[in-house]
C-alpha cells in the first residue's frame, strides 16, 4: 500500500524542548490513520507541521509523493482539508457565507457548498449565524469546510473534542464513511484510545514527541497478549513454590499471575502447585486490552 | 496583481459582511463635520474670509485626537473576527500569511480612503455653507488629504499588527487611545521628540500656520510651504514600518 504522507526524521524544537522528535510517519492511501497519544505528546504540533503552519527544525515531509517546501506548500495543500484543534469560523456570518469564503480562497465553485453541507447533514442550518451554532454544529461546519474541493487527504485534530456522546457518534460515523465513499485518506488525532479503536484502520502512537508504534490497528491488537491468573487456596505459598521451581510469576491486581503464557508452562505451573499440596481453584486467561497495551507502550494512563 | 491575489482580496470583502465597519468612519466623519460647523459658526468674519486656512490649521489637530481611535477601532473590527474565530490556522493552509496581511491591510485602507474622500467633501461643503471669500488652494487641499490618508495608513498597519498578534482586542484599542493622547501632547514637545511619536504626524506637515496677537486678540492664518522632503521621508519610514509589522505577524506561529 502506497503512503500518501511520509515524514522523515521530522523534528520540532522550541528552544531546548523537543516537541516532535525524529518522527517517521507513513500514512497509507485510503486509510483512516489514528494518531494517538496522551495530551501534550505532540499530535497537534505534528499535524501543524504537516500543514506547514509551523516550520520543522529538522526533517522532511512528503505529501502525495511530493516533498513539501515553502514554494509548493500551498499547491500541495489544495489536495488536503484540515480541521485543527477547535473549529475555525466567522461567527457573524452564516454557515453558507463561511463556506463561500473558503470556496473563494480554494477557488472552488460555490455549488460545492450544498454537496458538503449534505455530507455533514447541515443543509437546514446553512442560513443560521455560526455564532448561534452548537459546538457540534461548528465542528461539522469545520468538516464541511475541509471537504470543499474534494481533497484527497483530511487532517482532523481531535474532531470529537467537546462534543456530546450523540455528536461524537455522529462525527465518528461521518469520518468512517469518507474513505469508503470518496476514497479519501484521513489522519485523525485523538487521546482517546477507544475512539481510535472504533475508527482507524492504521494507528500511530506518539509519546513525548516520539513515534512508539505505527502499524495496522489489527497489528496493535495482536500485541494484546494473554495473561494467566491462578487462584489457589494458599496464594503466598504458591508464589514461593513457583519461584523455587523457576516458573516466572508476579502479583497482578492482587492475584497470582504467570509471566509466561505458553501451554507447557501453564501445565508445569499447575502440576507443580498441585504436587506441592496447593489447591488450585481457578485458572483464568485474560486478554491484554488496548488500554493495557497503550499503558505498556507509553507508561501513561490513557483516557477512556 | 494576479488572479489569486484578487480572489484573496475578495474573500476579505466577504468576511467584512454584516460587520457594518463603514459605520465607524462615518460616525467620526459626522463628528468632525459637526465640530467644524461649530468652529465656523463662532468664527469672525475675518476668519471666515480665510475659512479654508482656518480648517487646514485646525483639522490636523482634530485628526490627531480622533483618527488614532478610529483607526484602532477599524483594525480591531477587521482583525478580531480572525482571532475570535481562530481562523488563521485554516487560512494559512489556503493563502500565504504575508498575502493575508496585505489583503487585510488593503481592506482596511478602503475605509481610510473613503474617510479621506468624505473629509474632502466635508471641507467643500463647509465652503458651500459659509461662503469663504478666498478660493480653495488646490495643492494645499491635496497635500492635506494626502497627509491624512498616508499617516492613517501607517497607523493602521501598526494597529492591524497589534490586533492580529493579540488574543484580546483591549490592548490594541488602549494603544490606539493612548496614541491619540500622545499624539496631541507631541504637538507641544520639542521637534526632535515629537518626530518620534507617530500618532502626532497628522499635524507634522502643516500647510497653514497661525499668528495670534495678544494685544489685538486677532488670529491671522498664513500659508507655509509643504515640506515634501519630510513627507517623503515619512513615507519611506512608513514602508519600513509596514515591512516590520508584516514580519512580526508572519513569524507568529498559529
Amino acid at each position: 500500500m502506497t503512503s500518501v504522507i511520509t515524514t522523515n526524521s521530522l523534528t520540532k524544537k522550541y528552544k531546548e524542548k523537543t516537541v516532535v522528535d525524529h518522527l517517521d510517519l507513513k500514512v497509507p492511501a485510503g486509510s483512516i490513520y489514528g494518531f494517538l497519544g496522551p495530551n501534550g505528546a505532540g499530535k497537534s504540533t505534528t499535524l501543524k507541521l504537516l500543514l506547514g503552519l509551523i516550520k520543522p527544525t529538522e526533517g522532511q515531509i512528503s505529501i502525495l509523493g511530493k516533498e513539501v517546501n515553502l514554494k509548493n506548500r500551498l499547491e500541495i495543500l489544495t489536495q488536503t482539508g484540515s480541521l485543527i484543534e477547535s473549529p475555525a469560523y466567522y461567527g457573524h456570518l452564516s454557515g453558507k457565507e463561511n463556506l463561500q469564503i473558503i470556496c473563494t480562497l480554494k477557488d472552488v465553485p460555490e455549488q460545492e457548498i450544498d454537496r458538503v453541507l449534505k455530507i455533514v447533514r447541515m443543509k437546514e442550518q446553512k442560513h443560521k449565524k455560526v455564532s448561534h451554532y452548537s459546538l457540534g454544529m461548528k465542528q461539522r461546519l469545520g468538516l464541511a469546510a475541509a471537504l470543499l474541493g474534494n481533497p484527497k487527504i483530511l487532517l482532523l485534530d481531535e474532531p470529537t473534542n467537546g462534543l456530546d456522546p450523540a455528536g461524537i457518534q455522529e462525527m465518528r460515523e461521518l469520518i468512517c464513511s469518507l474513505p469508503r465513499k470518496y476514497g479519501m485518506t484521513i489522519i485523525v488525532s485523538s487521546h482517546l484510545l477507544s475512539e481510535i479503536d472504533q475508527m482507524a484502520t492504521h494507528v500511530g502512537i506518539i509519546d513525548k514527541g516520539q513515534l512508539i508504534f505505527q502499524d495496522r490497528l489489527s497489528s496493535l491488537h495482536e500485541h494484546s497478549r494473554s495473561r494467566i491468573f491462578l487462584r489457589t487456596d494458599q496464594d503466598v505459598a504458591a508464589m514461593n513454590i513457583l519461584k523455587q521451581s523457576e516458573i516466572p510469576a508476579e502479583w497482578r491486581e492482587g492475584t497470582l499471575c504467570l509471566q509466561i503464557y505458553e501451554d507447557d508452562f501453564v501445565i508445569k505451573a499447575v502440576s507443580t502447585l498441585v504436587n506441592s499440596g496447593i489447591g488450585v481453584y481457578r485458572i483464568t486467561e485474560q486478554q491484554m486490552s488496548l488500554e493495557d497495551i497503550f499503558l505498556h507502550l507509553t507508561g501513561k494512563q490513557v483516557s477512556l | 496583481m494576479n488572479v489569486a491575489f484578487i480572489r484573496e482580496l475578495h474573500s476579505e470583502q466577504k468576511k467584512a459582511r454584516h460587520k457594518k465597519i463603514w459605520l465607524v468612519p462615518l460616525v467620526f466623519l459626522l463628528f468632525e463635520m459637526l465640530w467644524m460647523l461649530w468652529q465656523l459658526s463662532k468664527a469672525s468674519l475675518n476668519e471666515l474670509a480665510n475659512g479654508y486656512f482656518m480648517l487646514f490649521y485646525h483639522l490636523p489637530i482634530m485628526n490627531t485626537i480622533l483618527l488614532p481611535i478610529m483607526i484602532a477601532v477599524i483594525a480591531s473590527r477587521l482583525c478580531d473576527m480572525e482571532i475570535k474565530g481562530d481562523t488563521l490556522k485554516l487560512l494559512y493552509t489556503m493563502q500565504k500569511s504575508s498575502r493575508f496581511f496585505d489583503c487585510k491591510f488593503l481592506c482596511g485602507l478602503k475605509y481610510l480612503f473613503f474617510f479621506t474622500i468624505g473629509h474632502g467633501i466635508m471641507i467643500l461643503l463647509c465652503d458651500r455653507m459659509y461662503h469663504f471669500k478666498a478660493s480653495l488652494d488646490i495643492p494645499m487641499f491635496v497635500a492635506y488629504l494626502a497627509v491624512t490618508f498616508c499617516v492613517s495608513a501607517v497607523l493602521f498597519v501598526i494597529q492591524q499588527m497589534l490586533s492580529l498578534i493579540s488574543n484580546s482586542q483591549i490592548m490594541p484599542l488602549v494603544i490606539g487611545l493612548a496614541g491619540s493622547f500622545l499624539g496631541l501632547f507631541s504637538l507641544f514637545f520639542p521637534a526632535p521628540i515629537a518626530r518620534l511619536i507617530i500618532w502626532g504626524y497628522f499635524a507634522a506637515f502643516p500647510c497653514v500656520q497661525m499668528n495670534w496677537e495678544r494685544a489685538t486678540r486677532m488670529i491671522e492664518y498664513y500659508k507655509v510651504p509643504f515640506s515634501l522632503y519630510e513627507f517623503l521621508t515619512f513615507l519611506a519610514v512608513g514602508i519600513f514600518i509596514y515591512i516590520l509589522c508584516k514580519r512580526i505577524v508572519v513569524r507568529k506561529e498559529v
